[in-house]
C-alpha cells in the first residue's frame, strides 16, 4: 500500500515538472516579445524595456530562466504579479478556497445526482426511468457551462428570485455548483448506469441472490460496491475537467476564485501570474489525481494487494 | 427413505418466444442425489433456476408448472417469500468459481451476511460457525481465510468458499449446477468427494446439474436426461448408462470420449522409417517475474522450465496438465509469439530466431493456431468468408476470383456450405465456428497447427465430429498437431503421442498407449485416476488421488525406447 502511494506521488510530482517545463517555455511561445506585450503600452523606452528583461531574468539563455524558475519555486517564490506587485502565491492562496468550495460543491452535485441517476437508470434498465435519465444525461452533456449558468441565474435569480446573482456567501454559491456540477453528472450518470449494468450481470450478483439477501442489499453491498471501482478511476479524469469548467463558471457568476483570476491575468498579459496560476491548477489535479488513485486502491482489495 | 421433498410438475419456462424449458416434470426425494445432464441449450440449468427464482428478470418468464417442496408451490411465491427458502432450506453452488464471489468483499462478509440477514445470528456467532465451515470444506487457516479477498485463492479454493457458504445453512436442497466444470480434473475429484461427505453428514439432497457423463456416474442415484428443454429419459444412473432406451441418450453416451476406448479411433502413427521432423523445441525456459516498483525482482514462477521435445509431419503430440502447467505457454512459444529465456525453436531445421521480416512472414504462414474459444477468437464484425480469407490476403496468395473460390474450397473441406460464406460468426453454433476456426487455420496451407484446447467448449457430439474433421484434415494433408488439452479421453483419440507437464515442466513423454495405460510418473497417474468415468461401477479410485511422497520432478530418463519419464 505505501508502494502504491509513493507511486502515485511519484507519478504526480513528474507531471508538476512537466508543468513547470511548460511554463516556463510558455513565455517563449508566445509570438512576439513578452516584455514588450506587457509593458510596451506605457510609452516605454527600450532602456526601461530592456531593464525589464534584466529584472525578469529573461535576458538569459532558456535553460538559464529555467533553473532561476526551478529555484525560486524550491523556496516557493512564483515572482510577483506585474498588475498589482504582489507575490503571485500570496494572490493565489487568496483565491484558493473560493475555488476549492466550489469545485468540491460540484463535485458533491455531481457524485450525488449523477451516480444516483446513473444508479437508478440501471437498475430500472429498460423502463421509462431508465429512458428519462439518460435523455436528461444527453442534455446536459450537450449544454455549455455558460449557457446552463446562463439559464439558472435567469430562472432562480432573476424571475424567481430565490437566490442572488452574485456574492461571496453559501447561497450564492449553489447556482455556480450546479452548472458546475450538473455536467459533470450528466457525464458521470452514463458512466454509471454502463458500470452498473455490467455488474448486475455479474455472476455474483446471482450467488448473493441466491444466498437469500434482500434486493436493497444486494444492490447497495455488492452491486454498488464493484460498480464503484471502474467510475472512481474515471473520477480523476472528471475532476481535471471540473477544474477547468471553473474557470468558464466563475466568470459567469463573478465567483470570486482562481478561474475569475487567470482570465484577468489573461486579459492583462500578466505573464507571472499566468505561470503560477497554470502550475498551481496542475498541482491541484496532480492530487486529486492521486487522491482518487487512493481512494480505487480503498475500493478495489485486488489493487490494494497489488501482485 | 423415499419422502418426496422436491416435486416439479410440468414446468415450462419462455425465453420470449422460444421455450428453454417445456412440460418438464421430476421428484427428488429426501437424501438422494439425481443428476440433470444435458447439452448446452437443453434447460438443464434454467429449469433449476426458475424453481428459485433466479432466472434474468423479464428476460425470462415461467410460464405454468408446479413445483412442490414443503407444501407449498415454489413457482407460486413472491421474491420475499421465496427468499425464505432460497439461500435458507434450498441452496446453491454455480459454476465459475472465479467470477461467483463479490471481488470487492472479504470472504469472511460474503460467508456470514447470509447467516446474519436470513437466521438472524450475531456476527461472533456467524463469523464462528463459517469458520467451522471453512474447516469443514478442507481449507486451511479458516480465520486467516475470512480477513481475505477472492482474488486470494485458487479456482478450487474458491469453489470451496462457495460450497461451504451454501452448507452453512444446512439446506434440505443443494443445486449444483455443472459446480466442477471449470476445474482441473484433480481438483474436481475433491470437490466431488467432499460434496458426498457433506451429502453424507448432513443428509441433503442434491441436485447435480452437469454435462458430465462421468460425474453423473460418479455422483448421481438418479439422472434426468435433458433436451431441447424436455425430459429424454429418466432413471437410475446405472439403469440408463448401461441400458440407454432414448435413442438420443444412447446418442449422448456413445460419443462421449473414454478413456481406453479412444485407440481405435486413432489414425494410424506414421512409419518411423519416414518420420520428418516439422518442430524441435530444445530447452525451452521462460519464467515470469514478480517485480516491486524498482524493477526488483521479488519472485519468479518457472512457466517454462527445460521443455523439449519434437513433432514430425503427420502426428500428434499432445501436451496435457492441468491450469498454469505451462501448456498454453508453451504453444505459444513454439509458434515464436513469446520471447523466450532460453531454448530454440526449430522449424524444419532452422532456428526460429534466425528468421526476420519476410522470412518469418513466410515461416509463419507454416504454422497456424486454432483457439478455445470459438465464440472470442472470431472478431463479430468479419463475414464468415473475410475471416477465412485474411490469411490468404495477409500473406498476399490469392485475391480476386481466385481468394473466393480458396476459400470456397476451404469452407467445403471443413464441412460448411457455400452458402455459409456470407454470414457473420454470431449466426453460426460453436460447433460451426471452430469449424470456421480451422477452415482460417488452413488457408495458408500450414505444416503444422497449435491446437489450443478446441474441443473444450464444445459439447461431447459437437466435439466428436471436430475430432474427425481434424483427423481426417491431418490424413489427407499431412499436417502436425500440436494438441493441447486437459482432457484425457479426448487426447487418447487424436494423438500418436503424449507430454504431460506438470509446474513448468515435462514430467513423462511418450506413445499413448503407454502414457495413458502404463503410467510410470505418479502425476500421470494421479490425472488419469481422477478422470470420472460414465459407468458407475467404476467409481474412482480415491486412494490413487492421494499421492502424498515428493513428486519426481528431475530430468527425462527413458524407460521404454520412446518412453521418457521424469525422475
Amino acid at each position: 500500500m505505501l508502494v502504491f502511494l509513493a507511486q502515485r506521488l511519484f507519478a504526480a510530482l513528474i507531471t508538476i515538472w512537466i508543468a513547470t517545463i511548460a511554463v516556463t517555455l510558455l513565455i517563449h511561445l508566445v509570438p512576439g516579445d513578452p516584455v514588450r506585450i506587457m509593458f510596451g503600452g506605457f510609452q516605454t523606452t527600450e532602456a526601461e524595456l530592456e531593464a525589464i528583461r534584466t529584472r525578469l531574468g529573461l535576458d538569459q539563455p532558456i535553460w538559464r530562466q529555467y533553473l532561476m524558475f526551478l529555484g525560486r519555486l524550491a523556496e516557493g517564490d512564483l515572482g510577483r504579479s506585474i498588475v498589482g506587485n504582489q507575490p503571485v502565491l500570496d494572490i493565489l492562496l487568496e483565491r484558493l478556497p473560493a475555488t476549492l468550495a466550489l469545485t468540491l460543491a460540484s463535485l458533491a452535485v455531481a457524485i450525488v445526482v449523477g451516480m444516483g441517476l446513473g444508479f437508478l437508470a440501471a437498475v430500472k434498465r429498460g423502463t421509462w426511468i431508465d429512458s428519462t435519465a439518460m435523455i436528461l444525461a444527453i442534455v446536459g452533456v450537450s449544454m455549455p457551462h455558460f449557457w446552463l449558468g446562463l439559464l439558472l441565474l435567469f430562472l432562480f435569480s432573476v424571475t424567481l428570485g430565490w437566490l442572488p446573482v452574485a456574492g461571496g456567501d453559501w447561497r450564492s454559491l449553489i447556482l455556480p455548483a450546479l452548472t458546475l456540477g450538473l455536467a459533470t453528472a450528466a457525464v458521470l450518470a452514463r458512466m454509471t448506469r454502463s458500470a452498473m449494468i455490467d455488474v448486475l450481470d455479474q455472476d455474483f450478483v446471482r450467488t448473493a441472490r441466491a444466498k437469500g439477501l434482500p434486493g436493497t442489499l444486494v444492490l447497495s453491498r455488492h452491486v454498488l460496491r464493484s460498480g464503484l471501482v471502474p467510475i472512481s478511476a474515471m473520477l480523476g479524469m472528471q475532476f481535471a475537467y471540473l477544474m477547468g469548467g471553473a474557470i468558464v463558471v466563475e466568470n459567469v457568476f463573478a465567483w470570486n476564485g482562481l478561474g475569475r483570476l487567470a482570465i484577468q491575468a489573461v486579459l492583462a498579459r500578466d505573464y507571472p501570474l499566468i505561470q503560477g496560476f497554470i502550475l498551481f491548477f496542475a498541482t491541484i489535479v496532480a492530487l486529486a489525481s492521486v487522491v482518487i488513485d487512493l481512494l480505487y486502491a480503498v475500493l478495489d482489495p485486488r489493487i490494494r494487494y497489488a501482485k | 427413505m423415499t419422502e418426496i421433498l422436491l416435486d416439479v410438475r410440468d414446468l415450462t419456462v419462455a425465453f420470449g418466444t422460444s421455450r428453454a424449458v417445456e412440460g418438464l416434470s421430476y421428484q427428488l426425494a429426501r437424501g438422494e442425489t439425481l443428476a440433470v445432464v444435458g447439452e448446452s441449450g437443453s434447460g438443464k440449468s434454467v429449469s433449476s433456476l426458475a424453481l428459485l427464482g433466479l432466472l434474468p428478470p423479464r428476460a425470462a418468464q415461467v410460464l405454468s408448472g408446479q413445483a412442490m417442496f414443503g407444501g407449498t408451490d415454489l413457482l407460486s411465491l413472491n421474491d420475499a417469500e421465496l427468499r425464505r427458502i432460497r439461500g435458507r432450506r434450498i441452496s446453491m453452488i454455480f459454476q465459475e468459481p472465479m467470477t461467483s464471489l463479490t471481488p470487492v468483499l472479504r470472504l469472511g462478509q460474503q460467508l456470514t451476511e447470509g447467516l446474519i440477514v436470513q437466521e438472524g445470528l450475531s456476527a461472533r456467532v456467524a463469523h464462528s460457525r463459517a469458520c467451522e465451515m471453512l474447516e469443514r470444506v478442507g481449507l486451511d487457516a479458516p480465520e486467516r481465510r475470512m480477513r481475505q479477498y477472492p482474488h486470494q485463492l485458487s479456482g478450487g479454493q474458491r469453489q470451496r468458499v462457495m460450497i461451504a457458504m451454501a452448507m452453512l445453512v444446512q439446506p434440505e436442497i443443494l443445486i449444483a449446477d455443472e459446480a466442477t466444470t471449470a476445474l482441473d480434473v484433480t481438483v474436481q475429484g475433491q470437490i466431488l468427494d467432499l460434496i458426498r461427505d457433506l451429502q453424507a453428514e448432513f443428509g441433503m439432497s442434491v441436485l447435480m446439474i452437469t454435462h458430465d457423463m462421468g460425474v453423473v456416474a460418479e455422483m448421481g442415484d438418479r439422472v434426468l436426461v435433458m433436451h431441447r428443454g424436455q425430459k429424454v429419459e429418466d432413471g437410475h444412473v446405472s439403469d440408463v448408462l448401461a441400458r440407454p432406451r432414448a435413442p438420443y441418450t444412447q446418442g449422448l453416451l456413445e460419443a462421449v470420449p473414454r478413456l481406453g476406448a479412444g485407440a481405435a479411433l486413432r489414425s494410424a502413427p506414421r512409419d518411423t522409417a519416414e518420420r520428418r521432423v516439422i518442430l524441435r523445441a530444445d530447452g525451452l525456459r521462460k519464467s515470469f517475474a514478480r517485480r516491486n516498483w524498482l524493477g526488483k525482482t521479488q519472485a519468479e514462477t518457472h512457466a517454462l522450465d527445460d521443455v523439449s521435445f519434437d513433432l514430425c509431419a503427420g502426428e500428434t503430440l499432445a501436451l496435457v496438465g492441468e491450469s498454469g502447467s505451462g501448456k498454453s505457454t508453451t504453444g505459444r512459444a513454439v509458434l515464436g509469439l513469446m520471447p523466450l529465456d532460453a531454448g530454440r525453436v526449430m522449424i524444419e531445421g532452422r532456428d526460429l530466431r534466425d528468421f526476420s521480416g519476410s522470412a518469418l512472414r513466410q515461416a509463419r504462414r507454416h504454422m497456424q493456431m486454432i483457439f478455445q474459444d470459438p465464440f472470442a477468437s472470431l472478431n463479430p464484425r468479419l463475414s464468415a468468408a473475410r475471416l477465412v480469407g485474411e490469411p490468404l490476403v495477409i500473406h498476399g496468395l490469392a485475391r480476386g476470383q481466385e481468394l473466393t473460390d480458396r476459400v470456397a474450397d476451404l469452407f467445403r473441406r471443413v464441412g460448411l456450405d457455400h452458402g455459409h460464406m456470407t454470414r457473420y460468426p454470431h449466426e453460426f453454433s460453436g460447433g460451426q465456428r471452430q469449424r470456421l476456426s480451422i477452415a482460417r487455420a488452413l488457408a495458408t496451407g500450414p505444416r503444422f497447427i497449435v491446437a489450443d484446447e478446441p474441443t473444450s467448449a464444445l459439447d461431447v457430439s459437437i466435439q466428436a465430429q471436430i475430432l474427425d474433421l481434424m483427423r481426417g484434415l491431418q490424413q489427407d494433408l499431412g499436417l502436425a498437431y500440436l494438441f493441447i488439452s486437459h482432457d484425457l479421453a479426448v487426447v487418447e483419440r487424436l494423438a500418436h503421442r503424449v507430454a504431460v507437464m506438470r509446474a513448468g515442466r515435462i514430467v513423462e513423454l511418450g506413445p499413448t498407449d503407454q502414457v495413458l495405460h502404463a503410467a510410470r510418473h505418479p502425476y500421470t497417474q494421479q490425472l488419469i485416476a481422477a478422470v470420472p468415468v460414465p459407468d458407475p461401477a467404476l467409481r474412482r479410485n480415491r486412494s490413487a488421488l492421494a499421492y502424498d511422497g515428493e513428486m519426481p520432478m528431475g530430468p527425462l530418463t527413458h524407460v521404454a525406447p520412446d518412453h521418457l519419464v521424469a525422475q
